[in-house]
């Protein structure tokens, strides 16, 4: 569905069904340089599980209009905005990567938005290392292939997708094309420059859930770990995936996150 | 961990030994279905919610690491693995026309491609104009409102034209019109298109890709960089509700990979070209060894022209290596490991004389294959070129005096030798023709 957030026009993808903002929201929060086909399948199960599924593409991003947004915090608040704009009143967020800097941020200054957190391959804060960010800001297709070869694991490498015919690498590389230029920078020097992740998990009060990846490059379990012990929640580590984990398996993220939802919806 | 090259790829793209027994070769998973764990599996299956299997018309687990590992070679995001070439192409357009759209094609390709448009495609409404591959502007020209592909072959068959790709993409970019190319005779080793500008490639695995003239197969690899919605309403297979899958708009929901599952969705489901298991194996085992089998159809080539064009019973020979090609440069500029494998000569004294050097060759072999471990010879003519019209032929530059060779793999001393005492019998009948 496309909707109007800050004056811009805003692509959300709701997983093939109908967005009903008053049932049980989860709101999919995607990394940097990516849009919401990263969640293709965890959205589409859970739109299909009677979970009203929504994805935005941040501004810049798929095929959402405007430009990137500079910071971590501009991005939380945008996405307030979004839910405002969307009818959402509160929502379950999970976020990948960059997203889950963002879910940070949501979850602890737009509390009364979020009635819990999923963080998948991510940590209190993603430092960017100076080669990655001079590629992405000068050379983008070069970002592009980089980032696809440390955020793969073993299964991506050799293409072996869950999705029959289908190459985690090169459907990767597309959707990271597809974004305005300029929008990989953008998101990787926010990560960069997002240093408040210890004093913002400390913060937080809702039910929490940590997705890891044992062979993580980008976001390296033990990082991951720091930001479990900081939050405390649930804790669960995938060992074979990469970074991009909800792609690479899909389902051995979308499990554990349906069964958090659905006993965060127990319990509600 | 290293972003791994061609060669390993071939051999490694695809496949996860399984974990259950280990197996390092790809399994025959030779089953028509698969048992659902319960029903929600079943159902999430059926939506494309998640990955797997359900039925063999649509995925099997060994197509399937054939299709992961074509897309890794020509840098597709996604393949899906037909029964034959022509199949694939069939899907293709399947997924991108309805009655009332236009296709421009190469006028110079493989009877049974041009066939499928001129008399096929046109019963069902779906009109083709024909132009030459090696025009980027009567391309351009040709280009409507409601063409929905250009199509052509890299190499084309049996002249060995060259498409310049990157001059037939822009303007296919240009237009917003998917580019879709036959990439038989190229193979990835020699040319991925898709980093020319291409967006969905074909191939008849059949060929040099299997190599071993055994198994049967084509392929459709998206290359998932065309943008289905930059011309709103104009790809409503792609960018509308499916009639199937709970309605699905495949561009919003699967981006870069809509095309492919499409084809999967659409041409696999309702026509339903599947590759048998056993052939995905048989191609698999082919494609260990393309990057080794390549190099030597490469020298052999080489070495064939060399002998040929030295030759006195050999009136001419066309091959993109030669100087005097008119596409020369265009081949050395988009494929410098070699120009491919099939060289077309014309045998002095015509049809009666090509037919008795076809008929004399002892260990070349008289078929309608190309790419083959073994070397082919075949007067297309008459044979794979026969059903097409005569102002078709002429366009492909199709003389009564035509051989084709696919050059083999053999030590190349023992295909001179054969070629040697084939090009006398054919001299032989020289004298004979001259006297009738």
């Amino acid at each position: 569905m496309k909707i109007d957030v800050q004056g811009h026009s805003t692509f959300a993808s709701t997983g093939g069904r109908a967005f009903d903002p008053k049932g049980d929201v989860i709101l999919f929060i995607h990394g940097s340089g990516q849009n919401h086909l990263g969640f293709m399948l965890q959205h589409r199960f859970l739109a299909n599980r009677g979970w009203q599924a929504i994805t935005p593409d941040f501004p810049g991003h798929g095929k959402s209009e405007g430009d990137p947004i500079a910071t971590i915090e501009e991005m939380a608040a945008w996405l307030a905005s979004f839910m405002d704009a969307a009818g959402i009143e509160k929502a379950h967020i999970a976020g990948h990567s960059q997203g889950a800097l963002v879910a940070l941020e949501m979850a602890a200054k737009f509390s009364d938005k979020v009635r819990s957190a999923t963080f998948i391959a991510s940590a209190l804060g993603i430092p960017v290392n100076d080669y990655l960010l001079g590629l992405a800001k000068d050379r983008e297709p070069k970002a592009i292939k980089a980032m696809m070869d440390w955020g793969h694991g073993p299964t991506g490498h050799v293409h072996d997708h869950t999705m029959p015919g289908a190459s985690h690498m090169h459907y990767g590389s597309q959707l990271m094309a597809s974004n305005v230029p300029g929008a990989l920078f953008t998101d990787l020097n926010a990560c960069n420059e997002y240093t408040t992740g210890a004093e913002t998990a400390a913060a937080i009060t809702c039910p929490t859930l940590c997705i890891l990846s044992g062979q993580d490059k980008m976001t390296p379990i033990k990082a991951g770990r720091k930001l479990h012990a900081a939050l405390g929640g649930k804790l669960v580590e995938i060992p074979h995936a990469g970074h991009m984990s909800i792609t690479e398996q899909p389902w051995d993220v979308t499990k554990p996150l349906r069964g958090f939802l659905e006993s965060q919806r127990v319990e509600a | 961990m290293a972003d791994y090259k061609f060669d390993t790829l071939s051999l490694h793209a695809g496949q996860s030994p399984d974990g259950r027994f280990g197996s390092r070769a790809v399994p025959i998973h030779q089953t028509t279905s698969y048992v659902f764990q319960d029903t929600e599996q079943a159902a999430a299956l059926f939506n494309m919610e998640i990955g797997g299997h359900i039925y063999s018309r649509l995925t099997n687990p060994t197509v399937a690491v054939l299709e992961q590992r074509l897309a890794a070679l020509d840098g597709g995001v996604a393949a899906v693995a037909t029964a034959s070439g022509m199949s694939a192409l069939f899907v293709t357009v399947l997924a991108l026309c309805s009655a009332g759209d236009h296709i421009v094609a190469s006028s110079q390709m493989y009877g049974a491609n041009i066939n499928l448009f001129q008399h096929t495609m046109s019963r069902y409404g779906i009109e083709t104009t024909f132009v030459s591959p090696r025009d980027p502007e009567a391309i351009r020209a040709a280009i409507r409102p409601n063409t929905k592909m250009v199509f052509g072959e890299v190499i084309g068959n049996p002249g060995m034209d060259i498409m310049d790709l990157p001059a037939v993409a822009a303007v296919t970019k240009e237009a917003n019109v998917p580019l879709v190319v036959d990439a038989t005779f190229n193979t990835p080793w020699m040319i991925k298109p898709i980093e020319h500008g291409a967006n969905i490639v074909i191939h008849s695995l059949t060929k040099w890709m299997g190599g071993h003239g055994v198994a049967l197969g084509g392929a459709v690899i998206d290359g998932g960089n065309f943008d289905w919605g930059a011309t709103p309403g104009k790809f409503p297979t792609m960018t509308d509700a499916h009639f199937g899958y709970q309605g699905v708009n495949l561009w919003e929901e699967f981006g870069p990979m809509a095309f492919a599952t499409r084809v999967r969705t659409e041409g696999m489901m309702n026509a339903g070209p599947c590759m048998a298991p056993q052939n995905a194996f048989y191609i698999l085992q082919g494609i260990e060894t393309l990057p080794l089998r390549m190099e030597r159809h490469m020298s052999n080539t080489a070495k064939m022209l060399e002998f040929l064009t030295n030759h006195e019973q050999v009136s001419w020979v066309k091959h993109p290596a030669l100087p005097e090609h008119p596409d020369h440069e265009t081949a050395l500029r988009l494929m410098p490991k070699g120009q491919g494998s099939i060289i077309s000569m014309g045998v002095k004294g015509g049809r009666a004389a090509a037919s008795a050097f076809i008929e004399s060759v002892g260990l070349a072999s008289h078929l309608a294959n190309v790419g083959d471990a073994k070397t082919l010879v075949i007067h297309p003519g008459s044979t794979t070129h026969s059903h097409i019209t005569a102002e078709a032929m002429e366009a492909a530059g199709l003389t009564d005096d035509l051989v084709r060779i696919s050059v083999g793999l053999e030590d190349f001393d023992d295909i001179a030798a054969d070629f040697s005492q084939a090009l006398k019998a054919a001299g032989r009948v020289v004298p004979k023709v001259a006297a009738e």
